[in-house]
């Protein structure tokens, strides 16, 4: 079927990203915290084929930058110092997948640093910290998906199922949840927890703040789902047989949940991400020095940052090839399968 | 308004009996304002082993709740159902789940009564593994023996419901039914979502499986030939109440309610004089 | 008519309650860190804060607090802002009109956008027009907010044309009326452009499948075979089944529209109610944030009960219903 394909495309393109941030230690030619405070707010470095005299180089080189006569912060580069480009060199070492030590990188210079993407107020490179953030955002996004996701399932499961008070009080509840612009809530939520706190503390706090804010959604839509499983006839004849309530929510009712849980995953991890990115932004989510996708944009709320320092505002754009994946994933999913109606209008087609 | 009882001429003790059944829904709202609806309304009627007995109505008179109490599915509201001598609603519950396998129930509508993702092995399978007494590959004897004793061939044990005819589909419904080797099997509307060149066949197979097991059948219908055809004595239900009953060849040739003349009157091709064959 | 008026108000009273408990509840998560955050603050002095734990009795367990702080909300203060240093209503009150004229502009001009947009798209869904906008509106969709914001910030940072933030200039006081207006127009155009193109994807989005939905109707192609000219079929038969979905849909925006508001006045620096929370929180200005939280929420049952009211007024079903109770 047309859009099964559709489906593994987007699922394979989104794998392919998530694997190049999961394997930043290899990609990224530096540690995310490797200073060079000679280097402060470098500009991105070009890649050259092309030398001074005209002559095409095969392999790719950079040049170094010198300050410029008169100037104390811009600079140019230094035509007389090539620097070639080496690929799969060994440098700092780190661990592969958290597991594996490794010093393997992609790419290196023979004696500069290579600034893709330019460096930041510590001459820290930006490219390497990109990938190393992405880490912390995309892992913080699913985390925090999966949390709300697991609680909406079980209270919308319990509502839609046992029915009577409990599906009252419950449905009451997350109503008042929804009723809350969600942005708001969660700052709200993340107020009244511990303000100065270590960047894995800080890192769980935003996660189960985001679980426990998203979960009146993905709770209304199981609820839904559940009432209409349990009313079918073959958990009817189920029970005939002898079932408990806990066979046949396993085995007959939540399965008829999986397409609403896929949907909503697709909606709600790039949202989690972004939510991640506002609060680390703000200062409230992870601190310094771990980066995130949020905490490298932060210092663009310094007037002299946004005006001469144009690369910091890279990070800002890191996540869109990532959003496009969720939103072709999600698009293709709905089109499969018979999603809610206000759910499906919220992505229409892609293409 | 006394409700009529139905009894045959036979002599071997009734293995089902509802007496005064009741039925109540409240919707309620959180309002304090609830809205009620009386499904079943002082039912009483027997049932001899080994016999076919009908229940007709017209829709929304409560058969299929009738179905789910007589099933154990559903809990009334009063009154008693007795099975094999015993009182289902003094039961506690573990005693009730004994029973339950006893009483089996068939769906109208196979498309809604068979999960759509599993295939039919699995369906089948699905009574003997809730029950947990016996093998796996002793499930998977039975299976295939159940699906033979039904007309079906052991080739699409692997296909889903939905890759199946709906004269297919209600034939694995009624194996699936058999699984447990009920004493009573409910046909709620098992017939009416069927082609009519299907429903003879699936008629046919039913009276055969009554004949060979010597099952008691409680068939709820709205269509009074289907009912003439197929029963040993009939009911009528209208909104709730039983308003007639007796043995078929009597309730089709002196109809004496009204909601019977009107199910009579809706039959085209039944005159009185073909209801005396 | 009265009867659903008056249901839906206790409807979002109700709900506005609720919050309210809600957001108190939070309260309890660190109860201990508020009181030392205040005696370090030098700004307090130390009667003051014993004075205001008597008032608003601190101490004393969850209820209480919030029938004190109930009791401060009838009086038209809302408790008290440590950082000011005064009533939490006046200040919330400020802000809450700056946030509202944005996210009210906002709104009209998403609306004003994505509804003309919405439905030509719907018109010619399939088509090549509708497949551009399909795309343009994914390509925007992809943005992050913050991207966007801040990427609006760097524009007028360094092309000048724009104030990179803030309500007013320094000599707003002095200028003429007219200039007055314009400047307001000046620093009001950035903030608005981010919220509107934040918003307007998944509104045109929402707004086409809906239109969409209608024109595929079987009733519609009955209209046109009994000769109904285009623009009447689309205005007079369309539009209006079109209604439901297109005002709960609105309600939806509003909530949509705040949280996003929240981020671009903390960005630019627009004196609403988002910069004035997030200062809140990180000062531990307890009833603030609560205030703030509450005033927020006020705006979106607002909308939706305005929604409401026009959902009553639009779909005689909702009327009959109702009048059957």
């Amino acid at each position: 079927m047309k859009n099964w394909h559709a489906f593994t495309r987007w699922l394979i393109a989104l794998g392919v990203l998530h694997g190049i941030v999961l394997c930043a230690g290899f990609f990224a030619p530096y540690g995310p915290s490797e200073q060079d405070r000679k280097s402060p707010y470098l500009p991105p470095m070009r890649v050259h084929f092309v030398d001074g005299q005209g002559h095409f180089h095969l392999r790719p080189f950079v040049y170094s930058f010198r300050l410029r006569d008169g100037s104390f912060d811009q600079y140019e580069e230094d035509a007389a110092k090539p620097d070639p480009l080496r690929f799969f060199v060994s440098g700092w070492r780190y661990r592969l997948f958290g597991l594996l030590p490794s010093g393997l990188h992609l790419f290196g210079a023979e004696t500069t640093r290579v600034y893709l993407l330019g460096s930041d107020g510590y001459g820290r490179d930006q490219f390497s910290r990109l990938l190393f953030g992405g880490q912390v955002s995309l892992l913080a996004g699913f985390l925090g998906t999966g949390f709300a996701l697991v609680a909406g399932l079980s209270i919308g499961a319990v509502a839609g199922y046992y029915g009577g008070w409990r599906d009252d009080v419950l449905m009451r509840v997350a109503e008042l949840f929804l009723a809350l612009p969600w942005l708001y809530l969660l700052f709200a939520l993340r107020a009244f927890l511990p303000l100065a706190v270590g960047p894995l503390q800080a890192f769980f706090l935003i996660i189960a703040v985001i679980g426990a804010v998203g979960w009146a959604r993905p709770a209304r839509l199981v609820r839904a789902v559940v009432l209409s499983a349990k009313e079918r006839d073959f958990v009817r004849a189920a029970r005939g047989f002898g079932a408990t309530d806990i066979y046949l929510l396993r085995r007959h009712v939540l399965p008829e949940t999986s397409s609403v849980l896929l949907t909503q995953a697709a909606i709600l991890i790039p949202q989690y991400v972004m939510a991640e990115m506002t609060l680390s932004f703000l200062g409230l989510g992870v601190p310094e020095p771990v980066p995130s996708w949020g905490n490298l944009l932060s210092n663009l709320q310094q007037y002299s940052v946004l005006v001469s320092y144009w690369w910091m505002y890279l990070p800002a754009l890191a996540i869109v090839p990532f959003f496009l994946g969720y939103l072709g994933l999600a698009s293709s999913l709905q089109e499969r399968g018979e999603a809610y109606k206000i759910e499906r209008r919220g992505l229409g087609r892609l293409t | 308004m006394k409700s009529d009882v139905s009894i045959s001429g036979r002599d071997a003790p009734p293995i089902l009996k509802l007496e005064s059944l009741t039925k109540r829904y409240t919707k309620r709202r959180l309002g304090g304002r609830g809205e009620e609806l009386l499904a079943l309304n002082g039912v009483a009627f027997l049932i001899l082993p080994g016999t076919t007995m009908a229940v007709v109505g017209p829709s929304g008179s409560g058969k299929s709740t009738l179905a789910l109490c007589v099933a154990c599915l559903e809990q009334p509201t009063s009154g008693s159902i007795w099975f094999d001598g015993r009182d289902v609603m003094k039961l506690p519950e573990n005693e009730r789940r004994e029973i339950r396998p006893q009483i089996q129930l068939v769906f109208q509508d196979p498309a809604n009564s068979l999960n759509p993702r599993w295939n039919v092995l699995r369906i089948l399978i699905e009574p003997f593994v809730l029950q947990g007494k016996i093998a796996k590959e002793e499930m998977r004897q039975r299976a295939f023996s159940l699906l033979e004793r039904v007309g079906l061939s052991s080739r699409i044990s692997e296909r889903l419901p939905s890759e199946l005819s709906g004269g297919q589909r209600q034939r694995l419904a009624i194996a699936r039914a058999l699984a447990l080797e009920p004493k009573i099997l409910i046909l709620d509307e098992a017939l009416s979502a069927l082609d009519c060149s299907v429903q003879a066949q699936i008629a046919n197979l039913l009276m055969d499986l009554q004949g060979s097991l010597g099952m008691t059948y409680l068939f709820i219908t709205h269509d009074l030939a289907m009912a003439a055809q197929m029963a040993d004595e009939i009911t009528v239900i209208d909104r709730g109440r039983i308003v007639e009953g007796g043995p078929a060849e009597e309730v089709l040739r002196e109809p004496k309610h009204e909601s019977t003349r009107q199910l009579l009157a809706a039959v085209p091709r039944l005159t009185r004089a073909n209801a005396h064959d | 008519m009265m009867r659903y008026f008056l249901r839906r108000s206790a409807h979002a009273f109700l709900l506005i309650a609720g919050v309210s408990m809600l957001t108190f509840l939070f309260t309890t998560l660190a109860p201990g860190n508020y009181f030392d955050e205040m005696r370090l603050n030098p700004q307090i002095a130390p009667e003051t804060v014993a004075a205001l734990r008597a008032q608003y009795q601190l101490d004393r367990p969850l209820p209480v607090r919030y029938l004190y702080w109930l009791n401060s909300v009838v009086h038209g203060e809302m408790g008290f802002s440590f950082a000011y240093n005064s009533a939490v209503a006046p200040i919330l009150l400020a802000r809450a009109r700056n946030t509202l004229l944005l996210t009210i502009v906002a709104t009209l001009l998403a609306w004003g956008i994505a509804l003309p947009l919405g439905v030509w798209s719907a018109e010619r869904r399939g088509r090549l027009p509708d497949r551009v906008l399909s795309l343009g509106t994914a390509a925007l969709l992809v943005i992050p907010e913050l991207g966007l914001v801040l990427g609006l910030l760097m524009f007028a940072v360094r092309s000048g044309w724009f104030p990179a933030g803030g309500m007013a200039s320094v000599e707003f006081e002095s200028l003429t009326f007219i200039h007055k207006v314009r400047d307001l127009a000046l620093h009001m155009t950035l903030p608005v452009v981010a919220l509107v193109l934040s918003a307007l994807p998944l509104l045109i989005r929402h707004v086409r499948a809906a239109v969409a939905d209608v024109l595929d109707a079987p009733f519609l192609l009955a209209a046109q075979g009994h000769g109904v000219p285009k623009r009447t079929l689309l205005y007079r038969y369309a539009l209006p089944a079109a209604a439901n979905p297109l005002i709960s849909l609105f309600g939806f925006s509003i909530g949509g529209l705040l949280s996003g508001s929240l981020l671009i006045e903390v960005v630019m620096s627009w004196p609403g109610l988002g910069p004035l929370l997030l200062e809140a929180i990180l000062s531990r200005d307890l009833y603030v944030v609560v205030g703030g939280v509450l005033f927020s929420t006020l705006f979106l049952a607002g909308g939706n009960f305005l929604a409401d009211m026009l959902l009553y007024w639009a779909d005689p079903r909702i009327r009959r219903e109702s009048s059957l109770r």
